[in-house]
């Protein structure tokens, strides 16, 4: 094997341990005060219009009405259509729509390279002539995403990246960073989209690739551009878990944790449990009418050093 | 330098006021007020305020912070923010929103959606500083540069560094004070970063670390209120002698004589109003006493110190004031021992104890909250009050929609249901429900009246919601037609106080503001006269 080779082995240890370990930080963290954002999806039969349990009298003693479906659906089309985007920032969703939808069009490349390598594994031949229909349509489904997606990312990075540099108000704002990030997923894409309508148009190289790759198998000779592909995908999975790209796992949160977290705190629940622990941190907070070193609970019930008075002497 | 054009980077400039505030640039408002001559003037501070106060952000001192007198106390200033900020990621001291804030922090794209959401950026004629993401902008570079490790390294090969003076702590403890929470620009955002949590966060580092706060809040605000009853000053006799005379008022207007409960051990209902009301609209009280006693609700007011002012200005700008609010509220449940509370017209007492305090009110200490709006939409639907529609139909009537009511708690159709059954000639506004559009009132603005902050607050921060009056009621407009804006919280009715009273909209468009209640009881046909005094404004 290869340099290249285990650059990528070592790229999707850090990709997958990078991710886990920002999904587990952020899911330890204390259970924060509600922060609710209407409208709430799961809300049965309010949540089409932004209302809430709290219209119904004596809330706490009907049963809270949750509709998955609802919240499922609108987290589909936020997730797959960027609808806030549409709705609100329409210039900017003519460009992050495409390059959302190749990023998840690649997934699906990718997922179809490894179901294609493993068919090949156990003998079953991929492409138009595969006697199996199975391995036509994994040939037709794998050429299908992998050409959309990288065609669709490439429209969508350039655009991005023209966005914020003609854009005053996108300009203003950005960093270096932010054309870097665009820049390297640019040159995935692209260089993906050469490769696949140059040397590689009936996508055999890639599953072969991909097997290898499962298998530890050494990659062998590749034909320009693959190699540079790889190297460029292994580079941005190595980098993408130390970056704001990572807001995959950060929306889950924001929507699920935070803003449609509207839980309420009953006696005897878990929430209550883990509050009553937070209770007892301890304060460090310097001003006047803090009283450092307190616990949150003597804080919150010792309302002596109110005014500061006691703390300037 | 053109404001617009301002960058985040500019906040540690030396250069002096970094925006200037010219109405002519403001979004023109409808007919009546198109032209620029209507425009209430805004005051620039005066030398000797210049002088005294921080106002290098855009020559307003809402939070009035003393200007450092030497570079020493500069840098013990700045030295005490980076503190605070630091403490601001530290689960320990900040486990009530550290989830939530780092977030935020980490995912933010900076596409710039929120900004189309916010009234006071919209509004400002596009003003930059007033972005939602410039102030979470800075505040995600400090974090970046002070609290990721190798901060001071990598924000400088990402773009990302900021440089932090005393200049961009004081422009920023200002800019906290130009965003309401309303957290609209939150709704649109397609990540779910939250500006308006940045907004909360500073603040809370200025009040829980440096001792900075608007004094309105905290000094006359939540101190004055734990240590004499209620934010407005009134103690508990003061409480109970606005009651008899409230009963008195009642009384004469209605022919309605009775007592109200007060201190009413074992009631069902605990009703807690903002103490505002029993000093700036005494006639909220009434309309609610009037409607409770008809419905034959059991249910009782406090004279307990805190008992009888439901307002919680910690949810502003400190967690810890907030707690120790929203405690005492229980407590005075607890000794009563009642089922619920009941929130009167006052939305951010309303997401104060039911939503944000949920949580800390653990054992004993969680008794049931409830919105008055559900009660009276209750009651109004059981037919225990006999209405008649038909005593408002010469009124034409809008709705205004508190954030923290709708938005922040989802409660969006009782006070609708209300209004269709007593109000012939209701209307909504575009846009309402939870996608309404704050007071520009909100977040302590309502009642702060330092130096030229109101004049800020009416031109700017409440001009949508004008926009909004004037744009419902347009094919009504002149004074011929009566016209009322229903806005069932305190806080914005201060705001809209202030904001009609500027423009002078009653003089000339004949538009009066006041709560949910008042409109009930001008249904209610046991009483015989209107119960809105159309004159006496």
């Amino acid at each position: 094997m290869g340099a290249l080779q285990y650059f990528f082995y070592l790229s999707v240890a850090v990709l997958l341990l990078g991710l886990l370990y920002k999904a587990i930080k952020i899911a330890r963290m204390p259970i924060h005060l509600r922060w609710d954002l209407y409208p709430i999806p799961h809300e049965k039969g309010k949540g089409h219009y932004g209302g809430s349990y709290f219209e119904e009298l004596d809330w706490w003693t009907k049963p809270l009405k949750v509709s998955l479906v609802s919240e499922v659906k609108e987290m589909s089309k936020e997730i797959l259509l960027i609808q806030s985007l549409f709705h609100h920032n329409r210039f900017l969703w003519l460009s992050s729509f495409p390059f959302h939808f190749g990023l998840y069009l690649l997934v699906g490349f990718l997922f179809f390279l490894l179901l294609g390598a493993i068919l090949n594994l156990s003998g079953i031949v991929i492409g138009v002539s595969s006697e199996s229909a199975v391995g036509v349509a994994v040939h037709y489904l794998t050429l299908l995403s992998g050409l959309a997606g990288a065609a669709l990312g490439t429209l969508g990075a350039i655009g991005l990246i023209l966005s914020r540099v003609f854009k005053g108000e996108l300009r203003r704002f950005s960093v270096k960073a932010d054309f870097f990030n665009l820049a390297l997923l640019l040159a995935v894409f692209a260089t993906l989209l050469i490769s696949l309508v140059t040397v590689d148009r009936d996508g055999a190289i890639h599953r072969a690739l991909a097997g290898n790759l499962i298998t530890l198998k050494p990659t062998g000779e590749m034909p320009s551009p693959i190699p540079l592909e790889l190297f460029l995908a292994g580079f941005f999975f190595l980098y993408l878990p130390f970056t704001h790209m990572t807001h995959f796992i950060g929306k889950y949160f924001t929507y699920h944790k935070v803003r449609w977290e509207d839980h309420p705190n009953l006696k005897g629940s878990k929430i209550e449990k883990a509050v009553t622990e937070y209770l007892g941190y301890k304060l460090s907070w310097a001003a006047p009418h803090i009283k450092a070193g307190s616990t949150w609970a003597e804080a919150a019930t010792d309302t002596s050093p109110v005014t500061g008075e006691e703390k300037k002497k | 330098m053109s404001s617009k054009k301002v960058k985040v980077t500019d906040m540690s400039n030396n250069k002096g006021q970094l925006t200037e505030l010219n109405p002519a640039d403001f979004l023109p408002l409808p007919p009546p007020y198109d032209k620029l001559e209507l425009e209430p003037k805004m005051k620039p501070l005066t030398p000797d305020q210049k002088q005294r106060y921080e106002c290098d952000l855009d020559g307003i001192a809402a939070v009035m912070i003393p200007r450092p007198k030497s570079d020493e106390e500069k840098k013990i200033l700045v030295d005490k923010f980076l503190s605070g900020l630091t403490k601001l990621f530290n689960k320990e001291d900040n486990w009530t929103f550290i989830q939530a804030l780092l977030l935020t922090m980490e995912y933010c794209a900076k596409c710039q959606t929120c900004s189309t959401a916010c009234p006071i950026f919209e509004e400002s004629g596009g003003k930059e500083i007033y972005r939602p993401s410039y102030r979470a902008d800075i505040m995600r570079r400090l974090y970046k540069k002070y609290i990721k490790p190798g901060g001071k390294v990598f924000t400088k090969l990402t773009g990302d560094d900021i440089d932090v003076n005393w200049e961009m702590i004081a422009r920023l403890a200002e800019l906290t004070y130009r965003c309401t929470l309303c957290r609209r620009c939150a709704q649109t955002c397609p990540i779910g970063a939250d500006n308006g949590l940045v907004t909360h966060e500073l603040r809370k580092i200025f009040s829980q670390e440096m001792g900075i706060a608007v004094k309105q809040l905290h000094e006359v605000g939540s101190v004055q209120h734990i240590q004499k009853g209620s934010s407005t000053g009134m103690t508990p006799l003061a409480f109970k002698d606005n009651v008899e005379f409230m009963e008195d008022e009642v009384k004469e207007r209605t022919g309605m004589d009775f007592k109200w409960p007060i201190d009413k051990v074992g009631a069902d209902v605990l009703l807690l109003h903002n103490a505002g009301e029993f000093l700036a609209w005494p006639e909220n009280p009434e309309a609610f006493a009037i409607i409770l006693e008809a419905a034959g609700i059991s249910y009782t007011l406090s004279s307990d110190l805190l008992g009888y002012d439901g307002v919680n200005y910690g949810l502003w700008y400190d967690d810890v004031q907030l707690a120790r609010v929203a405690l005492k509220h229980i407590e005075t449940a607890k000794k009563l021992g009642v089922r619920k509370i009941v929130l009167g017209e006052c939305g951010h007492s309303h997401k104060a104890l039911t939503v944000i305090a949920d949580r800390i009110l653990t054992g004993d200490y969680n008794i049931p909250r409830e919105s008055s709006l559900t009660l009276l939409a209750d009651i109004v639907k059981s037919g225990r009050l006999k209405l008649d529609k038909s005593r408002n139909e010469d009124i034409y009537v809008t709705l205004h929609d508190p954030c923290n009511v709708v938005r922040l708690m989802g409660i969006v159709k009782p006070q609708r249901e209300i209004l269709r059954a007593i109000a012939p000639k209701f209307r909504e506004m575009t846009p309402h429900g939870v996608e309404n559009y704050c007071c520009g009132g909100g977040s302590g603005f309502a009642i702060m009246p330092n130096t030229n902050f109101p004049d800020w607050r009416h031109s700017v921060a409440g001009r949508k919601k004008l926009r909004q009056v004037l744009d419902v009621f347009q094919d009504v407009i002149g004074p011929e037609h009566k016209k009322y804006v229903c806005a069932p919280c305190s806080n914005c009715k201060g705001q809209i106080r202030e904001l009609f009273s500027a423009y002078g909209v009653f003089e000339r468009c004949n538009i009066l503001y006041g709560g949910l209640v008042e409109l009930i009881v001008n249904a209610m046909t046991d009483i015989e006269k209107p119960f809105l005094e159309w004159d006496w404004h």
